[in-house]
């Protein structure tokens, strides 16, 4: 219920940015001199968009993640995310999940999720209801007692994505996290992600390498270029949705996603 | 055939070498000397048993307070150790190698210093068991996945925070496995340096009667010691397992597949 009362409000300003990038730089101390990392990033995210961010590995599109997290200090430039910077982790604006599910193995599934919720010394009851309806969200109900070495890895990664919107965050950081899954599994994933996040609508920013996920889930995908990282391409993905599997055999799907390669090849 | 079970051949063993230690001394395969029989052994036990059970206490005391030295010092500077890079980088090869120099060499500077009484034996095996309480602990928070810190910290977790809800349950089950060696071996020390300068204790027992070589007497206090490093055993077994359920559920997961996940029982979940 929660969800649809926010779903309404995002609506009504869509064409506001929820993240905003300008002019970051990015610089590892190094012993001789600084190695760059990213360099001149511009890029704006809009309320309820799916973006995906491509490139290869090592450009720095991990790092990207972290500071839009607030989890790491860039050189230079500036981060607006719901128009105010982000010089740390704020669990109730951005949520992040990573690739590997990095659930805690000494708590239950139910736990994990509640976990951003206790750091904050929210009351039992509550957490238990919020956690409750997000493993139904994830389509886990049952499983809130079990803990994650008896889950599997998809399984883990629903729990991840639970965990992260617990808090309601309106913004979504996702780092490759399906990359650790079998084929079939990370499909399923995908599919379920897209579902998810059209009964949530929230804003997703998510890291892959894998083209064909790129173009299957972002309604824009950013190409990074090889270290130092810059963006290089900025394509609007047009495939109507919901998104099918039959897309993927599409010219249009085909196009999209060798234009990535493309671009990817070219830096390589 | 089924494969017996491993519990019960583990039994069956135990139970082997008990009648073998009452059969071959009636044999006179072994002279008595060398190995009294177990009823034998049992009965100057029962005889015995007001002294043997003082000694027992005064043992337990002094294994109490130096496992209180050990696990409480070795969890403080293991934690310590681990966590703070300049510490770690000063004086871990210094504990390392310390480690490595039979520690029962010291004993007798520890009788000069602190007198023959339980001091000394609390002091020795207290220092006995530190150490691998204390490396293991710097080990488990060293080792730690970086991963779960930076979930936390993207869940919003501050340094205490970060502390006590998951550096502290993730170092658990080396902690445990460290606290479990170094309790064996603050009974080791406390028994050995009873054995070598003492006036009481169990260890001192088995000294005493077998300078008189009453060989059952001495089998009596081996027997007795047997009893109380088993018992220590299985109680930080259980310990071990009620505390990092994860852990020990991970393990055997892993060990057999017979017993499969719930992930395959729920293939429609994944």
């Amino acid at each position: 219920m929660q969800h649809l009362a926010n779903l309404s409000e995002l609506r009504g300003k869509v064409d506001e940015a929820a993240i905003e990038v300008a002019g970051l730089s990015h610089v590892y101390a190094g012993p001789d001199g600084g190695v760059p990392a990213l360099v001149d990033i511009s890029m704006s995210v809009g309320k309820g968009r799916f973006v995906v961010i491509v490139g290869p590995s090592g450009c720095g599109k991990t790092s990207l993640l972290m500071m839009l997290a607030g989890l790491r200090q860039q050189t230079e430039g500036r981060i607006l995310c719901h128009g105010r910077p982000i010089p740390e982790p704020d669990p109730e604006r951005v949520g992040v999940i990573f690739q590997e599910a990095s659930l805690f193995p000494w708590l239950s599934t139910l736990d994990n999720i509640e976990f951003p919720m206790s750091l904050r010394g929210t009351p039992r009851e509550e957490r238990r209801r919020r956690s409750q309806a997000m493993l139904s969200l994830v389509s886990l109900e049952g499983f809130g007692e079990r803990y994650p070495h008896e889950l599997s890895g998809g399984m883990k990664q629903r729990v991840s994505i639970a965990r992260g919107l617990v808090q309601d965050p309106p913004v979504l950081l996702m780092d490759e996290p399906f990359a650790a899954l079998d084929e079939q599994t990370r499909m399923t994933m995908g599919h379920e992600l897209l579902r998810i996040w059209s009964t949530t609508r929230k804003t997703v920013v998510f890291i892959t390498h894998s083209l064909t996920e790129a173009v299957y889930l972002a309604d824009e995908v950013l190409v990074m270029s090889a270290r130092p990282g810059r963006i290089i391409d900025h394509i609007e993905v047009t495939l109507p949705r919901p998104r099918t599997y039959e897309m993927m055999a599409t010219d249009v799907f085909g196009r999209l996603r060798d234009r990535i390669w493309q671009q990817i090849r070219k830096t390589g | 055939m089924r494969r017996p079970d491993p519990a019960t051949v583990r039994w069956a063993i135990l139970a082997a070498l008990l009648i073998l230690w009452e059969v071959v001394p009636m044999t006179g395969a072994l002279p008595e000397l060398f190995l009294p029989s177990l009823s034998k052994t049992l009965t100057v036990l029962w005889i015995d048993l007001d002294i043997y059970f003082a000694a027992l206490l005064v043992t337990l005391y002094e294994v109490a307070f130096s496992m209180l030295i050990a696990c409480g010092l070795g969890i403080l500077v293991g934690a310590l150790v681990g966590g703070l890079a300049v510490l770690r980088n000063l004086l871990l090869p210094i504990f390392s190698s310390l480690y490595a120099v039979p520690i029962v060499i010291l004993y007798p500077i520890f009788t000069a210093w602190f007198g023959i009484g339980s001091s000394s034996k609390i002091a020795f095996a207290g220092i006995y068991g530190f150490f691998p309480v204390m490396l293991s602990t710097a080990a488990g928070i060293r080792t730690i996945d970086p991963q779960f810190i930076l979930a936390a910290r993207s869940m919003g977790a501050t340094l205490p925070q970060q502390i006590t809800r998951v550096i502290i349950p993730a170092s658990l089950p080396t902690v445990f496995a460290g606290l479990r060696l170094g309790g064996a071996l603050t009974i080791i020390g406390v028994v050995v340096s009873e054995m070598l300068t003492s006036s009481a204790g169990i260890g001192y027992l088995v000294t005493l009667n077998r300078t008189i070589l009453d060989s059952a007497r001495v089998f009596a206090a081996i027997l007795a010691i047997l009893v109380l490093s088993i018992a220590y055993y299985m109680m930080a077994r259980t310990l071990e397992r009620r505390m990092v359920v994860w852990q020990t559920a991970g393990r055997q997961q892993k060990s057999s597949s017979r017993d499969s996940t719930v992930a395959i029982a729920a293939p429609s979940a994944a």
